[in-house]
């Protein structure tokens, strides 16, 4: 194993997707266009917005499995209230305090009730679809009315060129970083999911810290949300109960966020995005069924995690050794 | 007659970098040796290697005078040789009885059958641990006895103790001892891994001291005294700038910063008062379980004091009550932890992110957007005053010695500019050299001003470095003495009685 040196889960992703890039590009005419690149982005752009959310709240040792449904509901809700003829900003506004709202109720459930954040966000996503589902609207897709011609544009437009979506995934990402490095509170922010211990003794303000991070997520999701709904001028609700949040987590942990927390940066994020978004380009171009596709991803999971634990054991006498 | 177990010319090394280096070791039949060494010396890996742990890079295991190679702990069980961890390596979910018969290749057994056996076991070792206990609700003494008795039912020739008496009691130290002398009289030889070198003079038969992975010295006990043994261990003589009484003045208490009166918290806590001074180290000495860190952490903000009848703290007079640890950092009040690893330092950051968090969590950083140029600045800083040994202070804290992280979890409290730190155990796991440096330090911040209150459990540290000292034992300080005008039997006497 020494030959490869250490590298780390995020080189050896990027070193995949690179080899699938050119896999792809050699074997696949049309895969290598600028055109093809910027659909290929653009596919997964959504995605990564959502696994920047959900790396935050990783990083931060906890996890969100209400993200997808709060963005489903959150979004809907905002875009029935337009088509009852609430003006557009209000509409918003009032669908991002909704998803702060129940932000707050998630890092308040974690942080203060000290429940499990998986069980917490779970029943929380399940409760937040069927409070969405019963009182908020009541068709599960819910379409862009004809005139918001600006939101439109969040999800069809472009920018010098280049999608608005890419964009959008491009300022959430760099947002997210400059918050990690460059905050008091993005420091606080790994404190915690390093060793919360360690952080409460320290002076870090640990309790509100974890708050911050599931509102941060929430607003992140409510952003993706709509860059979704803008780009297929609608919001299907059944999303929440797609496999969608498993994606997310899947681009986090595969570019090599530990759920142990700590570890990583928004840069593995992107990494991760860029080898499912590289996947999921040349399977469709081959035509590959979605069943299978599964498979392979799945497959591609376990590889980058078993690679990993190979070239970055725990310990270097257990690895030497192997486990006792 | 020949040696029980040898290694012969083993080394160990990590991608060239060696832990053990051509090291020759013998172990007699019956006799008890004892290993000691600074942390990092290679103590560890070398009985590692004779235990089977791991595998040694060149050199050979001898067992009865015939060359062996064990590939897993469980082999090396089988010959006989046994290894109790400093961690316990003991199911705690699991009864002491079950623990016991664990390991034993038989897929079934009956509960009935193993308690019965379990205890007619324990009596005949004389270790008063009852079998159908949970192992997790046994205190750290016992458990020990537990580990023992385990390596005793797999017939073990030879025992290796890591750290044993580490985090053990005097009164559970002074069993452990005679249970030492009991399982030398059945033939069992020991290998005794110690930092306490007052524990290696007194119970084993030989000494081996090393030095940075490497042989220095192999002697009967009769020998050797500390001086010689640290000399050994360290190359100088330290001994006097460590433990040695020394001509020096106690400082005469300034205003009272702490006051704590009546405070009360579970039955760890009971009903205690003390006062802390500025410019003085106030030492606290009491045994395991007698609440010491308990007190300290309740005044740090860590716990929380009883709601009714909880007892009052004031802070220079203005009664405070704090629910974390925040406004008890933001009022200048740090606590260092005895465990750092647990709730100490972030191991995934680097020594200047490490020592950052705690100046802007106290609130001592200028901007208030982070400053790569500012933390630079501030680590280096600390790391220089603290001696820290580390190639830059972009180095992770995971990778230091034992003694260097300690340095970097001192250095992110001081930043923090406190009015009173209490350090808790503040060179547990430390290295001779790293000790000599904290205690120094320790005593500067006294001599600046600060009211500082050291809790340890090591005598000698107490008495080197208290001005006053207070005994707390069963929940309460019960007693003060003077840091010059007592001794080790005074404060023992007071502690257990």
């Amino acid at each position: 194993m020494r030959v490869f040196g250490r590298l780390s889960q995020e080189q050896i992703v990027f070193g995949l997707a690179v080899l699938l890039c050119l896999g792809f590009a050699l074997a696949l005419p049309g895969f290598l266009t600028a055109q093809n690149i910027l659909n290929l982005v653009r596919s997964v752009s959504i995605l990564g917005i959502l696994g920047v959310a959900m790396g935050l709240v990783v990083i931060g040792r906890g996890i969100d499995l209400s993200l997808v449904a709060l963005m489903a509901i959150s979004v809907a809700w905002t875009l029935q209230l337009a088509t009852n003829g609430m003006p557009m900003g209000l509409a918003l506004a009032l669908g991002l305090a909704f998803s702060l709202a129940v932000g707050l109720l998630n890092g308040f459930l974690v942080a203060y009730v000290e429940i499990p954040a998986i069980f917490a966000t779970l029943a929380m996503g399940i409760a937040v679809y069927g409070f969405g589902r019963y009182v908020m609207f009541s068709l599960d897709v819910v379409y862009l009315p004809q005139d918001a011609e600006a939101f439109r544009w969040l999800g069809q437009g472009r920018l010098l060129g280049v999608p608005t979506p890419i964009c959008m995934f491009a300022l959430v990402s760099f947002l997210a970083f400059l918050f990690l490095r460059y905050t008091h509170q993005g420091r606080y922010l790994r404190t915690v999911g390093d060793n919360l211990a360690a952080a409460r003794i320290s002076g870090v303000p640990a309790r509100p810290v974890i708050l911050m991070q599931y509102m941060i997520a929430a607003t992140i999701g409510f952003v993706g949300g709509c860059v979704t709904a803008a780009s297929v001028a609608s919001m299907n609700t059944r999303v929440a109960n797609s496999t969608m949040i498993y994606d997310v987590i899947l681009v986090v942990v595969l570019g090599g966020i530990g759920l142990s927390g700590g570890k990583g940066g928004i840069r593995n994020v992107i990494v991760g995005t860029l080898l499912i978004g590289v996947l999921l380009n040349g399977m469709t171009i081959m035509d590959i069924q979605y069943t299978v596709q599964n498979v392979i991803k799945g497959v591609i999971l376990l590889t980058a995690i078993v690679i990993d634990t190979m070239l970055n054991p725990r310990d270097e006498q257990t690895a030497q050794q192997g486990d006792i | 007659m020949t040696a029980l177990l040898e290694l012969r010319n083993g080394s160990k090394d990590y991608r060239g970098v060696y832990a053990v280096k051509d090291v020759s070791f013998t172990l007699e039949q019956g006799e008890v040796h004892a290993l000691v060494g600074e942390n990092g010396a290679g103590k560890s890996t070398l009985t590692k290697m004779l235990a089977g742990v791991v595998s040694p890079s060149a050199g050979e295991v001898w067992l009865d005078g015939k060359p062996v190679s064990f590939a897993t702990p469980s082999e090396a069980l089988k010959a006989g040789i046994a290894m109790v961890y400093q961690e316990t390596s003991l199911v705690p979910s699991l009864t002491v009885a079950q623990n016991l018969y664990l390991m034993d290749d038989k897929p079934f057994h009956r509960l009935r059958g193993i308690y019965i056996a379990g205890q007619q076991f324990l009596q005949s070792l004389n270790f008063h641990v009852d079998p159908t206990a949970l192992v997790g609700a046994l205190g750290a003494g016992q458990k020990q006895m537990v580990e023992i008795a385990r390596a005793v039912h797999h017939n073990a020739r030879a025992i290796i103790f890591d750290e044993p008496t580490a985090t053990l009691t005097p009164e559970e130290k002074h069993q452990f001892f005679s249970l030492v002398e009991r399982l030398k009289k059945r033939g069992v030889s020991i290998i005794f891994i110690s930092h306490a070198l007052e524990e290696a003079l007194q119970i084993s038969d030989r000494i081996t001291v090393m030095r940075d992975g490497e042989h220095v010295i192999t002697d009967a006990t009769a020998n050797f005294d500390r001086e010689k043994i640290v000399r050994a261990m360290v190359g100088r003589s330290l001994s006097d700038e460590l433990y040695g009484k020394q001509d020096r003045q106690v400082r005469p208490a300034g205003a009272k910063v702490l006051s704590v009166q009546n405070l009360s918290m579970g039955n760890m806590v009971r009903n205690t008062s003390f006062s802390v001074f500025a410019g003085q180290i106030t030492g606290v000495f009491g045994l395991i379980g007698s609440g010491r860190t308990e007190a300290a952490k309740v005044v740090a903000g860590v716990l929380k004091r009883d709601f009714f009848h909880g007892g009052q703290v004031r802070l220079d007079g203005r009664p405070v009550r704090y629910r974390v640890p925040r406004p008890a950092v933001q009022d200048g009040i740090i606590y260092v932890t005895e465990d750092r690893k647990l709730e100490g330092f972030f191991e995934t950051m680097t020594i200047a992110e490490n020592i950052f968090i705690g100046a802007m969590a106290g609130g001592r950083v200028k901007s208030s957007l982070v400053s790569m140029g500012e933390m630079k600045q501030i680590a280096g800083q600390w790391t220089q005053a603290l001696n820290v040994k580390a190639i830059n202070t972009d180095a992770r804290v995971i990778e230091l010695s034992g003694g260097n992280q300690q340095k970097v979890v001192v250095a992110k409290a001081l930043v923090q500019k406190p009015r009173l730190v209490i350090f808790d155990e503040p060179t547990r796991g430390v290295d001779v050299g790293a000790i000599a440096e904290i205690h120094k330090l320790i005593n500067q911040l006294a001599d600046e001003g600060v009211a500082v209150l050291v809790i340890s459990s090591y005598l000698p540290e107490i008495l080197q470095l208290s001005d006053r000292i207070l005994i707390c034992r069963q929940g309460r300080i019960v007693e003060e003495f003077d840091g010059q005008k007592t001794d080790e039997e005074t404060i023992m006497y007071a502690a257990v009685h």
